[in-house]
């Protein structure tokens, strides 16, 4: 039993590969926070006006709040006075085109193995990438291409300038400034992030993406992305993210809104990989997210998928409200915690509209001395008529002094609904290994293809390179945890 | 509001605290005033609370509940028909023992079994051990209240090796209005001893019931508890049981919560080596009723077995809430638990929030929870009327044959009978 784990220990312990700092010029604001710094940043960013009082309603309503402290995490507090709202590299006036970009950042996205160079991807895997770097967007690919179907995919900050009534209409729909703390700072304080809209009848040619990069010390990243799908489209969008290697903890506080029109689909995936923080905890990202999608249109549906790998803290609940009828939502998790690294993660369905259904399987792996745990809530209304929810909830430990945890909340006020709920908590068999082991394989080949398996359902649910890459950041994140 | 209730419950305390037993006792007197301040600091527990997310007391606060002096006459029918035959009685009435309608003839000498006002009296040192010792003050405040309040009891212990021959039954009659009842209730089971207890409440009029029972089971003991739980239709029922297992020790529960218009349950459990747990439950709540159960059971050491069964029915505008929280710590390698739910909605207005949850800190374990909701199955109900069965007979059948499988774990017949009566009796029409 100690042998095994020990040599569990030894297999966690990986590098992250990420961790390198770019060398750049940037602009940054100094540390601290008031309405003065709120007023500069609207102005840096050249908004218009409805987006200073929409910040200033936010800052000011986040002023009257309290740092939320339900979750099951350990969270050392957070001095917002001691963080830079802003900070981006120097450019030239306008960028014309990728050329102007500055080569360093482009160094940095190559490292990083982000497409940002269209004429070079491999025909038939195109994918449009916005790539956001600290406080704001640098590049965003196949921006020409996406327009002539008639897509939007741009920075927020130039929809805000280029799309104010798209803007006005649906930015905080779905997550009002009021929502949560984190959701109220964000609005106060968002610098960019991605702004896409499909239009009636459109199927996006390609799949969207955006990176997102911190690369400056002492700042915190708040990024918002809006996705709207008109009647009739589907789009399928694909997040990644990664940090330099610090002693220090950074914010990371994102607020994602999807809205879904009539007969629409929004497929979200997400490969979360911030810097967990080292061996002994020290560092990482605090991934603090609020993402919630509004199924708002009859038979529309949208599709969460996330591959939880990174942050030394992990807390977001990717949610829907199912307000059309006949509408779906999907929640597809994996989250690994590895060596101090803490995630309370999950989702909520919100069940409106009638014959509604939702499906949850989330896979929490926990090893090393993290605590993962999963919370999650299925609410049906009182109109929803024959909503079905069916929830599993599986966790594996790795290790003995992980921890696993499993919180779901289930409220049901219409009786044709019809709600299940499983969950389970196990390790790996010495069993299982055995077979493994006994069949050629080593133990650490072993544990990584009992997780994949352990993982399978939520992977065949991720865009084909996404699935590719996630197992193999579940291979590095896991190394030296096998037991 | 609130602050106005808290007061109430503060200043009429030393108004009525004559009337409660131990006054001549002073750690007792200590833990009361400590606990008295512990509630006057929040009052009863809200809605902000996570274990009180779902269930809402703010309407006691509508009543002034006070403790009785002289209780009014008791209606014998509810005697009959809950009191059962074969066995030991014990009657509280207005939550102060009734040596007239109990009858203990035959129980073993070596048995200590008195009221909690009778030991406080004669042999105050008994009790030390053992009171305010498997639940806190800070639990939550209605445990704060009933330390502060209780003023009777039951006092059990049951010496080493001792077998009890017939089950002990406790009935609480509740039947003066606007009365506040609050009893406390030791049971201890010494090694290798075996007891069977069922306690009953029952009732007439709005009032307050508050019981809090603290059990200890030394190794290898067994004890059995039922719970039926059917108080009047305008009372408010609080009743936490809080169970200390020590190594191989066996504890079933079985709880029925038919009764009140509102009642809140707390079930806790913890585990020593290799003891062994048995919770089972059905709620059943009509009309306007809410009904709430919270359990836990923390898996402290290795080798624990905890099984968790509770089912849930819930008509016209009731509400069920139901809790299960399985915490297994780092020690408790080889814990084996597992955790249902089911529920039962009849009715458009009827709600349940239900909230299982594990939490895990050791890796070789086999834990496992399910929860489902939902409304009986259209099938089912064809079947039994392509038998010339019409509609609302066979919806009575079918969800009788749901909750019956919770009377059937039962295993004492007289009890058994009286539950499937209530249970035909709660049916619609």
């Amino acid at each position: 039993m100690s042998t095994t784990n020990t040599e569990i220990e030894n297999l966690i312990g990986q590098e992250y590969k990420q961790g390198f700092v770019t060398e750049l010029e940037v602009d940054t604001f100094p540390i601290g926070l008031d309405e003065d710094v709120i007023r500069k940043l609207s102005k840096v960013k050249n908004e218009p006006e409805f987006m200073l009082e929409y910040r200033l309603k936010a800052f000011r309503h986040w002023q009257t709040m309290e740092n939320p402290n339900w979750a099951q995490l350990n969270i050392e507090p957070i001095d917002y006075q001691a963080i830079s709202y802003y900070s981006a590299p120097k450019k030239k006036e306008k960028l014309g085109s990728l050329d102007e970009v500055d080569p360093e950042l482009l160094e940095t996205y190559k490292k990083l193995g982000i497409p940002l160079d269209e004429q070079k991807q491999l025909a038939g895997v195109e994918i449009a990438v916005d790539a956001v770097f600290d406080s704001v967007s640098v590049a965003t690919t196949f921006k020409g291409k996406l327009l002539d179907a008639g897509v939007i995919f741009c920075p927020i900050s130039e929809a805000i300038k280029d799309y104010p009534e798209l803007i006005k209409q649906y930015l905080s729909s779905v997550v009002t400034v009021q929502d949560n703390f984190f959701a109220a700072l964000n609005a106060a304080v968002f610098t960019d992030g991605s702004f896409v809209y499909i239009p009636k009848g459109v199927r996006c040619p390609m799949e969207l993406s955006t990176y997102f990069r911190i690369n400056a010390s002492n700042t915190g990243q708040f990024e918002r992305t809006l996705i709207i799908a008109d009647e009739g489209s589907h789009v399928s969008y694909l997040e990644g993210c990664s940090a330099p290697q610090r002693d220090e903890n950074q914010l990371h506080a994102a607020v994602v809104e999807l809205i879904a029109l009539k007969d629409s689909e929004i497929k979200y995936s997400t490969v979360q990989n911030w810097y967990p923080g080292d061996k002994n905890g020290k560092g990482g990202i605090y991934n603090f997210v609020t993402k919630r999608a509004d199924c708002r249109g009859d038979n529309s549906k949208v599709s969460w998928t996330q591959v939880e790998t990174g942050s030394a803290i992990t807390w977001k609940y990717p949610s829907c409200v199912l307000t059309g009828d006949n509408s779906v939502g999907e929640f597809y998790s994996v989250a690994l915690t590895n060596n101090y690294q803490q995630a309370d993660t999950g989702t909520k369905m919100i069940h409106i509209g009638k014959n509604t259904s939702s499906t949850i399987i989330s896979k929490g792996i926990s090893a090393g001395r993290a605590q993962n745990t999963y919370r999650g809530l299925v609410k049906v209304l009182k109109n929803a008529e024959n909503a079905r929810n069916y929830t599993q909830c599986d966790s594996l430990l790795v290790g003995d002094k992980c921890g696993a945890h499993t919180f779901p909340y289930i409220e049901v006020k219409q009786p044709t609904a019809q709600v299940e709920h499983e969950a389970t908590t196990s390790k790996i068999s010495e069993d299982q290994l055995f077979f493994c082991q006994q069949r050629g394989l080593s133990a650490e080949d072993a544990v990584s293809m009992i997780v994949n398996g352990f993982c399978k359902e939520v992977f065949k649910e991720l865009p084909m390179e996404f699935a590719v890459e996630a197992q193999a950041l579940l291979g590095i994140s896991l190394e030296g945890s096998v037991g | 509001m609130e602050t106005k209730l808290v007061s109430y419950y503060s200043d009429s305390y030393s108004e009525h605290a004559a009337l409660l037993s131990g006054q001549s006792v002073l750690w007792l007197q200590a833990l009361r005033h400590a606990a008295l301040e512990t509630f006057a600091a929040t009052g009863f527990p809200t809605l902000r609370e996570e274990e009180w997310k779902y269930t809402n007391v703010t309407a006691i606060e509508k009543h002034r509940f006070k403790p009785v002096a002289n209780s009014e006459a008791i209606n014998a029918e509810l005697l009959k028909t809950y009191l059962l035959d074969d066995m030991w009685n014990l009657v509280f009435v207005d939550g102060k023992f009734s040596a007239e309608h109990s009858q203990l003839d035959g129980l073993n000498n070596e048995v200590e079994f008195h009221n909690l006002a009778y030991v406080l009296a004669t042999q105050p040192e008994k009790l030390e051990p053992y009171l305010a010792q498997a639940v806190s003050n800070d639990e939550h405040n209605f445990v704060a209240f009933n330390t502060a309040w209780f003023n009777d009891g039951l006092f059990l212990n049951i010496p080493a090796h001792q077998v009890l021959t017939k089950p002990i039954q406790i009935l609480h009659l509740t039947v003066s209005p606007d009365c506040l009842a609050t009893s406390r209730n030791i049971f201890v089971a010494g090694k290798n001893s075996e007891a069977q207890i069922i306690e009953t409440f029952v009732g007439e009029n709005a009032y307050l019931n508050t019981v809090v029972n603290e059990v200890f089971l030394a190794e290898n003991a067994n004890l059995t508890i039922h719970k039926l739980q059917s108080e009047s239709k305008q009372a408010y029922h609080f009743g936490g049981t809080y169970v200390k297992q020590q190594p191989h020790a066996r504890f079933q529960h079985h709880n029925f919560s038919f009764g009140a218009l509102l009642a809140r349950t707390d079930l806790h459990v913890d585990l020593e080596t290799a003891a062994e747990c048995s919770l089972n439950g059905l709620y059943l709540g009509v009309k306007r009723q809410h009904i709430d159960t919270h359990t836990r059971i923390n898996h402290n050491k290795p080798h624990g077995i905890s099984r968790e069964f509770y089912k849930g029915i819930l008509d016209n505008r009731a509400r069920g809430v139901f809790q299960g929280r399985i915490v297994v710590a780092k020690d408790a390698q080889q814990t084996d638990s597992d955790m249902h739910n089911r529920n039962l909605l009849l009715s458009a207005n009827a709600e349940v929030d239900t909230k299982p949850q594990l939490e895990i800190y050791a890796d070789d374990v086999k834990c496992a929870h399910g929860v489902t909701v939902g409304q009986l199955e259209e099938k089912s109900i064809f079947y039994l009327q392509s038998r010339g069965i019409n509609i609302a007979t066979a919806r009575n059948i079918l969800t009788f044959a749901f909750a019956n499988e919770m009377v059937e774990m039962v295993s004492i017949p007289t009890l058994k009978k009286l539950l499937a009566t209530k249970l035909l009796n709660l049916l619609p029409v």
